[in-house]
């Protein structure tokens, strides 16, 4: 714990950033209207970890990711980060949370660049060191030879590039990434691999939905699989 | 990030993107001068039934072009799901309605910059201080039609039916600004003082207030599941 501790100081964080060790789900119920998406999952998430989430179509796998990013209340049940509750302390710690979804989230008008200094300006990244941040993070991911130009014209890869970049740009505590290797090649595909390796060797508490089972085998260190909304064994 | 701070960068990255595409002055401030060159057309007859009609199509422009621009707006936050990206961030939720309706109403403040002297030239308006004036209550107006439109837009990015949304919704909810409006213009461009016109521009005032804290409060709600 005090090596994870020295991993997380060393590592370069940022004023919006709450620390905590883990994240805790108990009984956690979704409906939606008479529709139930997760039917009481217990779940526990630590720091250093890739927990890989499986399951069919319709098995409460985004769902669960979406009540982990706190967009959306449980309708029962309990999510913990830390000593913190999710949705009641949710204002302070949405600047934690990093976020891979199936669509970019970035804005198609701007370049890549312009992209992750918005966002990097949003998660209280400072101006001092703001352009050096986001120029390390472009280099780190290859991006630096295409990201002047404005997103709409990227390909999947570059695209999930930029988006990636976003997600870890602030440090977060805690990765949610889903489906993060669709559309990728094998070099987009190893980068993202050494990404989330990095992540959790920083100590991120990751958390990831994926079908892909190479990616499973490589990353994952622990297994939840839903079924119904409910979990199963792995 | 304090509040103004992140409504600002909210507001300073639709500007960035308005100063590159030119997509919603462009549309809107061409659909704002089509209707009053065509009901200038269509409706001119002298100069006193001309300063009678100015203020309906003045408002009726403002009105349609701000629906466009609202949809525009909120469409670049659909693309690519960039909405989930913002609602993700640490920015409090009231700054992001802020920052949304201030692009509007700038947007908006920009169009009715060129309406104002293309109204005054079609229906022979008097350059001096009635147009001042109605200046002012062009913008008290816009301000509070922006607030509430920015609300529902941004309703509408969760759901399919956005048009219908802003057009069934939006309208009947903004109609006492919209009233309020057309009656102080009407009575501004008839002779009438901004004195004497006070208490329309103070329903437009309560509206504005109304909406901007209203709108702050419940964006948070709205976005939520």
């Amino acid at each position: 714990m005090a090596a994870l501790a020295d991993g997380l100081t060393a590592h370069a964080r940022f004023g919006r950033v709450i620390d905590f060790a883990d994240v805790s789900a108990q009984g956690l119920v979704k409906m939606f209207g008479p529709t139930r998406a997760l039917s009481g999952v217990d779940a526990h998430f630590e720091a250093g970890h890739v927990t890989v989430i499986e399951g069919p179509n319709g098995a409460g796998k985004s769902t669960l990711l979406d009540l982990l990013s706190l967009l959306s209340r449980p309708t029962r049940g309990s999510l913990r980060f830390g000593k913190l509750d999710a949705w009641r302390d949710r204002e302070q710690l949405r600047g934690s949370l990093g976020v891979l979804a199936h669509a970019a989230m970035l804005y198609p008008d701007l370049s890549g660049r312009e992209n992750l200094v918005l966002f990097a300006r949003m998660y209280g990244v400072p101006g001092n060191r703001l352009g050096k941040h986001v120029d390390e993070l472009g280099e780190r991911f290859e991006a630096t030879g295409f990201w002047q130009r404005p997103t709409r014209t990227y390909s999947r890869g570059q695209l999930q590039r930029i988006a990636l970049a976003r997600a870890i740009l602030h440090a977060p505590r805690l990765l949610l990434l889903d489906e993060p290797s669709t559309g990728l090649d094998v070099r987009a595909t190893e980068r993202l691999v050494e990404t989330v390796q990095s992540e959790r060797q920083r100590g991120a508490i990751v958390v990831m939905v994926t079908h892909d089972n190479l990616l499973t085998e490589k990353l994952a260190d622990r297994r939840l699989r839903l079924n119904r909304g409910r979990p199963e064994q792995a | 990030m304090k509040l103004p701070a992140a409504a600002w960068l909210v507001f300073e990255k639709d500007l960035r993107i308005e100063l590159r595409s030119g997509e919603i002055l462009i549309t809107t401030g061409f659909f704002a001068l089509l209707i009053t060159i065509l009901t200038s057309l269509s409706f001119y007859l002298d100069d006193v039934i001309a300063r009678r009609i100015a203020p309906g199509v003045l408002w009726i422009s403002i009105a349609f072009s701000g629906v466009l621009a609202m949809g525009r707006s909120f469409q670049r936050e659909r693309d690519n799901d960039a909405m989930r990206g913002l609602l993700l961030s640490p920015l409090p939720r009231p700054a992001i309605y802020l920052g949304k309706a201030l692009g509007i109403f700038a947007f908006l403040a920009l169009v009715e910059l060129l309406l104002l002297p293309l109204l005054a030239v079609l229906y022979r308006l008097p350059f001096d201080g009635a147009l001042g004036s109605v200046a002012l209550i062009t913008l008290l107006g816009t301000l509070g039609y922006a607030s509430a439109g920015a609300l529902f837009a941004a309703m509408g990015v969760r759901v399919r039916t956005k048009e219908l949304v802003l057009s069934v919704v939006l309208f009947p909810l903004v109609s006492p600004a919209l009233l309020a409006g057309v009656v102080a213009t009407r009575e501004v461009l008839g002779g009438a003082t901004l004195n004497e016109v006070f208490d329309w521009l103070r329903v437009l005032l309560a509206f504005d207030l109304l909406f901007l804290v209203g709108g702050a409060l419940l964006f948070g709600p709205l976005t939520s599941e």
